[in-house]
């Protein structure tokens, strides 16, 4: 058994379904994680993730499937004889016991004695930052210190795996960026293994290592933050994280493509008929307006509304002589230097490299 | 770190592609699962033996024939050709009617004047409100008999009617059930939305207008709920038709009749199955009315805060101060009447009718037969009420039991006091029934009286469980720390509040009980409650008075102590909840 496990990634999913009386939650999902990931489970409410995580800790257990931690199989073990430590939205500390309680809970039953607990409880206090609030109780804390405390306590135990779920949902969004980098910083720093749950996509790609999408209880795409964003595999991640412009069009050739009378050529290759319905994605801020000779997909474009964001404008480009319509992300230089103002007509370019061309899916 | 292998851990082949046919995973259960569902089995049993089956032998009874076979409905038919004893039942619902429109009426109007006006001594008012709870259902009845009886001071206001009879018995019953309405009508007239008032402001509503769309239809559930409970109270209540009835004979005193003075018990099974209906009805409607009134406040409701109004703000303090005054004459002519040597004759104060030892009804040692039976019913019922709402709250899987065990606990709240207590007699003294054991000794009386009031006691556990957070036990079970420690260490200490509201309401309920008690006790458990009924009986009036006095002061020395040590204690253990 040995010899396998060495090569086996820490966690090992296979075949996890979960079902609800008719309602499946999750449907087969097959996941390896390795040993010192940061791996996000990210997607819109009722996607499964959290089913995902509570099935991983055992609070509610897959229908059918297995799960395999470090080699173990702990399918069906209860939540007290695995191996994880897990933090709550609601911090969920224990409100009448003082924060240096609090963190050592876990070491108390472990039966360490009073002289390591206190150490132990110290050293996990300055990890996070809290060492002088040892005496406090968690009402006298804010949201973000509370978090902290809830981390401290997870990790008391050094457990193999952290769960956190949705930790700064109930965070403001000033606290909710700066305890971002203090978790992924920590994470790095003791090399634990982590699958935080969450529907934000910016915490998921500024904490991850690998980015697991899921929609309806499938998973749509892994990879890291750079591939999902980049190269999203179905129209689905391509919508979800960050913003996509959609555009419906009928291909022409194996390489280009009629959408709205706009003909764009795209670098992938569909061998389908002409005429099958396809869809090409553009990030708004791939659009080039400047020094748009040299680049693919030339087009005129007349400017319409121009919102300005703080630090570029959101503007809706309408192609000269179709009825395409595309939102493209204009920074300041550009606009500033070409002077582009709502009513001009300008040439912008649409890189043909930059677009996500999506073939219709079989049923 | 080392991770142990378990050597029954079940190894799957790592990837297997999963197939329809794949096994349904079955997570091992912990030590920490099955403990909890051994506990909340033993629970369940002791449930059923204190509730279920009792109510299951006063079924059998009234089934049975004199020799102990079934008969079938005999006994159903024997009753209902009796004219004299069908009579009771239209009694019955007359009396309660009366009652429950009154004590609705008087409680919506102190409601009203406590939480939606301005009124001088709302905080004052409320005590008084209160105090009728701490006094058994006799105690008005008694001091009626001294206003308006035979010798009565007040004799001249009932215009030649007897208070002996409908009149006393209504009377009794509104100052009885006065306080459970109020706390019903208060909560309903409290939670409003102060968006809905604004609104009506703007649209130029009249007061009155606003009155009868807003706030009567924002307060129909609790309307609802305080009727039924006030009808079933009453139509169920013993004590005050027993002492001021005369000969309106009712369904409760029936029972009695039937039970004590013709030992015919199942008459008296009969009559108690009656008595079922309107409670189990009264259950049905509150349980309907709670679905609906935890839909009717959306999470973004603003509470009401009222403004102040010169002519309301009066006229709401002078009906609730006559309110208030009328408590207060109860209380008070029953206890002066206890310290006069000769009421109304000869008003010199003297204890003589304290003197209980050389009376018939058990002397002092049922007043300390009393306080002992309380405390024990508070101190195990509490226990068992909180640790069984804990079970039934946080056991993992076990759908039936906990879906049992909340059916049991609510159950009581369908059962009449009096009733219970005679299907203890026909389940505990069953021939073979080991539990046997318990009857006649004290044991029984703190067993039906746990049973009695568990309902309300379960509820407010449960409830004070739901507001501590739900993820604490997964973190417990996390940090591998066994159930019982965070439930020592972090529980119960954050629901203290909530436990000791427990005992308080379980210590005077059961100090202050007659209905469930009166069948069961004995010559050596004796209680107060009961000793006020017998020398009222013997026509030891001014002694039963001053009994009940006794009680009522137990009561109140134990809620002033306890509202001292609750705010003493708890700004020590609970020094966490400030900011």
């Amino acid at each position: 058994m040995s010899a396998s496990l060495a090569s086996e990634p820490y966690l090992v999913i296979r075949g996890v379904t979960k079902r609800f009386g008719d309602f499946t939650a999750l449907h087969a999902i097959d996941l390896d994680i390795n040993k010192g990931e940061f791996v996000s489970f990210l997607g819109p409410s009722g996607c499964g993730k959290t089913t995902l995580l509570r099935a991983i800790s055992g609070l509610d257990v897959q229908t059918t499937g297995s799960v395999r931690q470090g080699g173990r199989d702990i399918s069906n073990l209860p939540v007290n004889q695995r191996d994880f430590g897990i933090v709550f939205q609601s911090y969920a500390l224990f409100p009448n016991l003082k924060i240096k309680d609090n963190v050592g809970y876990g070491l108390v039953s472990a039966g360490k004695t009073r002289a390591e607990i206190t150490s132990r409880v110290a050293e996990l206090l300055t990890m996070v930052g809290l060492a002088d609030q040892a005496d406090k109780y968690p009402s006298q804390l804010s949201g973000g210190q509370q978090q902290r405390v809830s981390l401290a306590r997870a990790l008391a135990l050094s457990p193999g795996l952290l769960l956190l779920d949705e930790p700064l949902s109930a965070l403001d969004a000033r606290v909710r960026a700066r305890l971002r980098g203090e978790i992924r910083e920590l994470q790095q720093r003791l090399g634990i293994t982590t699958i935080m749950v969450t529907h934000d996509q910016e915490e998921a790609l500024t904490m991850s290592d690998r980015i697991v999408v899921m929609s309806k209880g499938r998973i749509e795409q892994v990879g890291t933050p750079d591939d999902v964003y980049r190269r999203p595999a179905s129209p689905f991640v391509a919508d979800f994280v960050g913003r996509m412009n959609f555009m419906e069009g009928n291909l022409v050739a194996p390489g280009s493509a009629d959408c709205r009378g706009a003909v764009l050529s795209f670098s992938t290759e569909f061998t389908y008929e002409p005429g099958t319905p396809i869809t090409i994605c553009l990030r708004p801020e791939d659009v080039v307006v400047r020094d748009t000779v040299a680049s693919t997909n030339v087009v005129n474009v007349d400017v319409g509304v121009m919102e300005f964001m703080g630090n570029h404008f959101s503007t809706n480009l309408h192609v000269v002589g179709t009825s395409l319509n595309i939102s493209a992300d204009l920074s300041m230089n550009d606009v500033r230097d070409l002077g582009i103002k709502p009513g001009a007509t300008i040439p912008a370019a649409l890189p043909a490299d930059r677009l996500r061309v999506f073939a219709p899916t079989a049923a | 770190m080392t991770v142990a292998t378990s050597p029954r851990v079940k190894t799957v082949s790592q990837g297997a592609p999963p197939t329809s046919a794949a096994p349904p995973v079955r997570q091992r259960m912990s030590r920490d699962d099955i403990t909890m569902r051994l506990a909340l089995s033993a629970l369940i049993v002791w449930l059923l033996l204190t509730v279920l089956l009792p109510l299951g032998a006063l079924l059998a009874k009234s089934f049975e024939g004199p020799d102990g076979k079934f008969v079938g409905l005999a006994n159903f038919v024997q009753y209902f050709s009796n004219p004299a004893l069908t009579q009771s039942i239209g009694n019955s619902l007359v009396i309660a009617l009366i009652s429950t429109v009154i004590c609705v009426l008087l409680s919506f109007i102190f409601a009203y004047g406590i939480t939606r006006t301005c009124m001088p001594g709302r905080g004052t008012l409320k005590l008084i409100s209160q105090v009728p709870l701490l006094a058994p259902s006799l105690l008005p009845a008694i001091s009626l008999v001294y206003l308006f009886g035979n010798q009565g001071i007040a004799k001249d206001l009932m215009m030649g009617n007897s208070i002996y009879g409908p009149i006393g018995i209504v009377m009794g019953e509104v100052f009885w059930t006065f306080p459970h309405a109020l706390i019903i009508m208060t909560t309903a007239l409290s939670t409003s939305d102060a968006r809905l008032y604004e609104a009506a402001d703007a649209l130029k509503a009249s007061n009155w207008r606003t009155f009868w769309t807003v706030t009567i239809p924002g307060a129909r559930y609790g309307l609802i709920s305080a009727t039924f409970v006030v009808f079933t109270l009453v139509i169920t209540d013993f004590g005050v038709p027993k002492v001021i009835g005369g000969q309106y004979n009712v369904l409760a005193t029936d029972i009695y009749k039937q039970v004590i003075g013709q030992q015919n018990f199942r008459m008296g099974a009969v009559v108690g199955l009656l008595l079922l209906l309107p409670a189990v009805l009264s259950f049905a409607v509150d349980q309907w009315v709670q679905r609906q009134q935890s839909a009717a406040l959306s999470s973004r409701a603003v509470p009401y805060q009222p403004k102040p109004n010169a002519v309301i703000d009066t006229a709401a303090f002078i009906a609730c101060a006559l309110i208030a005054v009328v408590i207060l004459i109860v209380i008070g002519v029953a206890f002066f009447a206890s310290i006069a040597k000769l009421w109304p004759y000869d008003l010199t104060p003297s204890f003589k009718n304290y003197d209980f030892d050389n009376m018939d009804g058990g002397g002092w040692a049922s007043f300390y037969n009393s306080l002992r039976m309380a405390a024990l019913t508070a101190v195990i019922g509490t226990a068992m009420v909180f640790i069984g709402a804990y079970l039934v709250e946080k056991t993992k899987g076990f759908h039936s039991g906990r879906f049992l065990f909340q059916f049991l606990a609510l159950l009581p709240l369908a059962v009449p006091g009096i009733v219970l207590g005679l299907g203890y007699i026909f389940f505990f003294n069953a021939p073979g029934n080991p539990l046997g054991a318990m009857y006649g000794t004290i044991w029984i009386l703190v067993t039906c009286s746990i049973a009695h009031f568990y309902s309300v006691a379960h509820l407010t556990a449960v409830t004070a469980l739901k507001q501590v957070d739900q993820e604490i036990e997964t973190v417990s079970s996390s940090l591998r720390v066994p159930f019982y420690r965070t439930f020592f260490l972090v529980t119960l200490p954050v629901c203290l509040p909530a436990v000791l509201d427990i005992a308080m309401y379980l210590f005077v309920n059961a100090l202050t009980t007659v209905s469930a008690v009166v069948f069961l006790y004995s010559p050596e458990t004796t209680l107060a409650s009961i000793a006020v009924l017998n020398m009222d009986d013997a026509g030891d009036v001014a002694p039963a008075a001053a009994m009940a006095m006794t009680i009522f002061f137990a009561a109140t020395i134990v809620r002033v102590v306890y509202t001292v040590l609750i705010r003493g204690t708890l700004t020590r253990t609970q020094a966490w909840r400030k900011r």
